[in-house]
């Protein structure tokens, strides 16, 4: 079968999935499924026979984790969803992400309240990894305003980089049975002190295999104008790193505003990296103008996406993992906005247009190429 | 195996995916904690709809027995008898 293009798109309402060929002229949308209930991860897993999780956070009868096996046309429970032991203390409160690990088997999943869990079998069975989520720092970590959720989940062979939110940038360099707070440079604009070596509201992180040590990362910035104990933080939203996150500096010069959620890199070219810049206070596009802004030479200089936007009048969020890239040669950009609209950038963000507009808010955007 | 105590549990239309599609369950308990830990024991993907991994009671479901709610009654210590009826009902909230 030619290579198509599969968006799994967690929303408010339940797990939507879109199909198109890799002309990406038009969508086939199929949902919802887990429907009336919120989907905040998913993963369009390519390793072997694709296969779509999702996660189905249902407030009244706990998390279920979703997974279909033919490319999202119908979605069955697995077996079991992560779960803290019983003598723990902790109840899961949602499911956040979902990482691809070693073989074709295996996962992870970054949960609320923040931990890690590990499935050798797809989904089926779920082990809590206690090297983070019984770390020393895990009972000071402090929920931001999405709640207290490890979102982020990057592998780099032994290397595991996971965000939390609030608790910063952890490292394992044992493929996940140990974890080191590794937030120097990584600003915190809602304590007096601007650099503590943990409790930062990282937003996501992201790397490209062409960079070895190369991470990019939005953390909670809009602090530049703080005038109390600390003082001023100004460009702590949008960061790199070059040696593996052990050290971070701001990349965020030239951008509208350093606050955001999502941040992506180009699949060909490590060198751009995308973001999608919100006022701090609002959370929405700044000015009600909507813009994707692309730097392509690694954060040095930054120009915006628009084409295709509303001009004015737009006041949409973007979440932190609402937005993807596309594996195809000329990539596409998509990201979910809270208003229910699905966008995509053809030309690696040139022009932008709509795709559905009439979504429940979206909470989650992932894309792949099977 | 039933205790002494019969009494029936009725199981909403959404979570009856997790019992093989039973409307009503037939479990043998003195209190309603009891009869929380014999469905963990005899139906535990129900049980896992219903109460935590903490062994709570989920926030959105509440448990009546007959007309009453268990808050209003002893909570989970409720006393049943036979005859009695357990309903878990999804709270309602919107959004």
């Amino acid at each position: 079968m030619p290579e198509r293009v599969i968006l799994a798109i967690g929303t408010k309402k339940g797990l939507f999935v879109a199909e198109s060929s890799k002309r990406r002229h038009s969508f086939d949308l199929r949902g919802p499924f887990a429907p009336g209930v919120a989907v905040y991860a998913a993963l369009v897993d390519t390793r072997g026979r694709p296969t779509v999780y999702g996660s189905s956070c249902n407030p009244f009868f706990g998390m279920k984790v979703l997974r279909s096996t033919d490319r999202g046309r119908s979605f069955k429970e697995t077996k079991s969803a992560p779960a803290f032991p019983k003598d723990d203390g902790r109840a899961l409160a949602n499911i956040w992400s979902f990482a691809s690990g070693d073989g074709k088997k295996e996962l992870w999943c970054g949960v609320e309240p923040a931990a890690l869990f590990r499935s050798e079998d797809g989904g089926d069975a779920w082990r809590m990894v206690d090297g983070i989520s019984n770390h020393d720092h895990a009972r000071k970590w402090q929920p931001g305003a999405g709640g207290l959720c490890l979102h982020t989940i990057l592998r780099d062979g032994n290397r595991m980089h996971l965000g939390i939110s609030t608790g910063g940038h952890y490292l394992s360099n044992d493929g996940g049975k140990t974890f080191e707070a590794s937030n120097a440079g990584v600003g915190a604009g809602f304590q007096p002190d601007p650099y503590p070596e943990f409790g930062q509201c990282v937003h996501k992180i992201v790397g490209h295999p062409d960079a070895p040590g190369r991470l990019y990362m939005q953390n909670h910035g809009g602090w530049a104008e703080w005038d109390g104990p600390g003082g001023p933080r100004p460009g702590i939203g949008v960061l790199r790193s070059d040696d593996h996150g052990h050290t971070w500096y701001s990349i965020a010069k030239g951008l509208p505003s350093d606050f955001g959620f999502p941040i992506v890199v180009h699949p060909q070219d490590a060198d751009t990296v995308y973001v999608l810049p919100l006022e701090p206070a609002t959370r929405t596009c700044p000015g009600g103008q909507p813009a994707v802004w692309r730097s392509e030479n690694g954060g040095k200089s930054w120009a915006s996406l628009k084409k295709g936007f509303p001009k004015q009048e737009s006041y949409f969020t973007v979440l932190r993992d609402a937005m993807d890239i596309d594996s195809l040669r000329t990539p596409a950009l998509y990201f979910g906005t809270t208003t229910g609209q699905l966008w995509m950038g053809r030309d690696a963000g040139e022009s932008w247009s709509c795709v559905f507009d009439s979504l429940p808010p979206i909470n989650c955007v992932k894309v792949a190429v099977v | 195996m039933l205790g002494d105590v019969a009494v029936r549990l009725h199981v909403p239309g959404p979570l009856r995916p997790y019992c093989g599609g039973e409307q009503r369950l037939e479990v043998g308990a003195a209190t309603v904690r009891a009869a929380l830990e014999e469905l963990a024991r005899t139906q535990p993907a129900l049980h896992r709809c219903i109460c935590d991994e903490t062994g709570a009671v989920r926030r959105h479901v509440n448990l009546f027995v007959n007309t009453s709610h268990v808050r209003d009654l002893a909570g989970l210590e409720t006393p049943l008898s036979t005859g009695d009826e357990i309903a878990i009902i999804p709270a309602v909230s919107g959004g």
